[in-house]
């Protein structure tokens, strides 16, 4: 009997490790929401069995001999099972297909280096050749420094890329989760017809800590949360994670 | 502004115009005169042929290194300016209009926008040191339709520390005003091309360098993060900017060997701020030279050469473990 449990960080109540997977990383007493892993992400989102990967297998390189990065890739393969910081393909939601990317925080904080923009790339190529509505779901501290100005101008692959697809009369809908922030932000990831939050996720360009010493600023309670960025006309809804499948469904029945 | 390494060039100088006051009109100190000319134009080379990448970055950011003013004024004429994202207000860090290539760079009619670091502390303040708000970057999409709606090239300056890492940016969306303008970018039926002036500053100066051809003066740089910012998140220490600025591989030579950008424009010896008019020259070359060549293109192969270009920038910096 699996009977390890765990604090939450948020309330303070126990919570039975068991409940807490149960619920997709939801806590069971204060709703917060912890990040969800890709793997996790597609089991809540698609049908049972329907997800094929598309795409695995392309590893980051090192483009510029980055000192540490080929170490920090090798762990960050190793603790997650992931080749990167998405995961994607095509799969049914409530029986509809959608080409789908699921981004990982846990692999270098979910950055974005040639790898996640090629992949997220290839998944709006793959959504816009078999005419499929495109699910992103983002979580990333921004753009992968360790790749230098590769990994900037992977906010170039995306958008050229996503500029295409938007010619078309597919939807794309755009799932911030805690963090989504930088490089992912300033592209593909507010780039969506509709954009959807999870409650508190933190959701900006710049992170809060790096604008309170810049500015020496005092930041108003719940800055960058996803009930701000609604607030400020930034985000179309904030969808509770276990009524997400649900709420895209929904979506879809619209546009799809 | 003296910069540190400049030292002992900035000294032969006074040393020079010491002894040409003295000398007046007589001949008794030519010889030490023209020793000294000599010793400056060693020092010059060795300096400035050796910079380090943190060394450029500095000299990328010299108060007086020729600014988007500078380049307006030489290289257009009939600078017609336009204010405003028609949402919530005017930034003064970006400028933009039409405006007209002088007549030896062709003459063509243009839409130009740069960032304006401005020229003195009063203007430098009033447009943020060159970081755009929201404003800023859904003025300058503004400006993109009203190219592509009357089939104009765009020209963009470059000369941006990044994006400003401020409450009010984060509160008017900042990441939503930029994503908007890189989409604007690929889709523009109209030829990009973008000149890095001075500093390439992340995401702000993507905003403006998604193009058919970015050259670069050869002192500026392009990077996904300030060397600082980078050397304080990297290794926890922000004075290892140097390391960092060497690691990023941010210099205009790094970049056009890694295939990210097209040109390498040479500036003066002793830097832009030294000789503004030879880069400024340098860049209008350039920049007749492209305008003119883009300028019979057809629009379709403009976008799809555009799209094929970003989307297979960096295919060296993967291994695919499938092949």
């Amino acid at each position: 009997m699996d009977a390890v449990f765990t604090k939450c960080e948020r309330c303070g109540q126990p919570i039975y490790e068991k409940d807490l997977g149960a619920r997709f990383n939801v806590c069971p007493h204060c709703e917060f929401h912890y990040p969800l892993s890709a793997p996790a992400r597609l089991r809540l989102l698609l049908d049972r069995g329907s997800f094929e990967e598309r795409d695995s297998g392309l590893l980051a390189g090192d483009p510029l001999g980055f000192d540490g990065y080929e170490e920090r890739l090798k762990k960050a393969r190793r603790r997650t099972g992931l080749d990167d910081a998405v995961v994607s393909g095509v799969g049914d939601l409530g029986g509809r297909r959608v080409a789908i990317a699921v981004m990982d925080f846990r692999f270098i904080g979910g950055s974005m280096g040639s790898v996640v923009g090629e992949k997220v790339a290839r998944t709006i190529e793959h959504a816009y050749a078999e005419e499929l509505p495109l699910l992103i779901v983002s979580a990333s501290g921004g753009a992968r420094m360790f790749e230098g100005v590769y990994s900037l101008m992977q906010l170039a692959k995306t958008s050229v890329a996503l500029s295409r697809y938007v010619e078309g009369s597919w939807p794309y809908i755009s799932v911030l989760t805690d963090p989504t922030f930088g490089g992912v932000t300033a592209s593909f990831a507010t780039a969506a017809d509709v954009v959807i939050a999870e409650p508190g996720a933190r959701i900006g360009f710049a992170g809060a800590r790096v604008i309170e010493q810049t500015t020496r600023e005092r930041l108003p309670e719940g800055f960058q949360t996803a009930e701000f960025q609604r607030d400020h006309g930034m985000v179309d809804r904030i969808v509770h994670r276990l009524a997400l499948r649900g709420d895209i469904e929904r979506l879809l029945g619209f546009v799809a | 502004m003296i910069l540190e390494f400049e030292r002992p060039i900035k000294e032969l100088e006074e040393r020079i115009s010491g002894l040409h006051r003295l000398a007046g009109g007589s001949e008794g100190l030519q010889v030490e005169i023209s020793r000294l000319e000599e010793a400056l134009d060693a020092a010059k080379r060795r300096v400035y042929s050796n910079l380090s990448p943190y060394q450029r970055v500095q000299v990328a950011r010299h108060p007086d290194r020729p600014n988007f003013r500078a380049y307006r004024d030489a290289l257009t004429e009939d600078f017609y300016e336009l204010s405003g994202d028609r949402l919530f207000g005017e930034d003064a860090a970006v400028r933009g209009g039409f405006a007209r290539l002088k007549p030896e760079l062709g003459g063509h009619p243009i839409v130009l926008i740069g960032h304006d670091k401005g020229a003195d502390v009063k203007a430098r303040v009033a447009g943020n040191f060159g970081m755009a708000h929201p404003e800023g970057y859904r003025k300058v999409g503004r400006f993109y339709e009203l190219a592509v709606r009357f089939g104009l090239p765009i020209v963009l300056l470059v000369d941006t520390p990044g994006a400003f890492a401020g409450r009010q940016a984060e509160e008017r969306g900042q990441a939503w005003a930029i994503s908007a303008d890189l989409m604007a970018l690929s889709r523009a039926p109209v030829p990009v091309v973008s000149f890095v002036i001075g500093e390439g500053g992340s995401g702000g100066a993507l905003a403006m360098c998604l193009a058919d051809y970015v050259g670069m003066l050869e002192n500026s740089y392009l990077s996904v993060i300030a060397p600082e910012s980078c050397a304080s998140i990297i290794f926890r220490d922000p004075g290892r900017a140097a390391e960092a600025a060497e690691a990023l591989k941010l210099t205009a030579r790094d970049l056009k060997d890694h295939g990210i950008v097209d040109e390498v424009l040479p500036e003066p010896l002793g830097g832009a701020h030294n000789e503004p008019e030879d880069a400024i020259d340098t860049v209008g070359d350039a920049l007749g030279r492209v305008v003119s060549g883009l300028s019979e293109a057809d629009p379709e192969t403009l976008v799809a050469a555009r799209h094929d270009r970003y989307r297979r920038i960096g295919e060296r910096a993967m291994q695919d473990g499938t092949a």
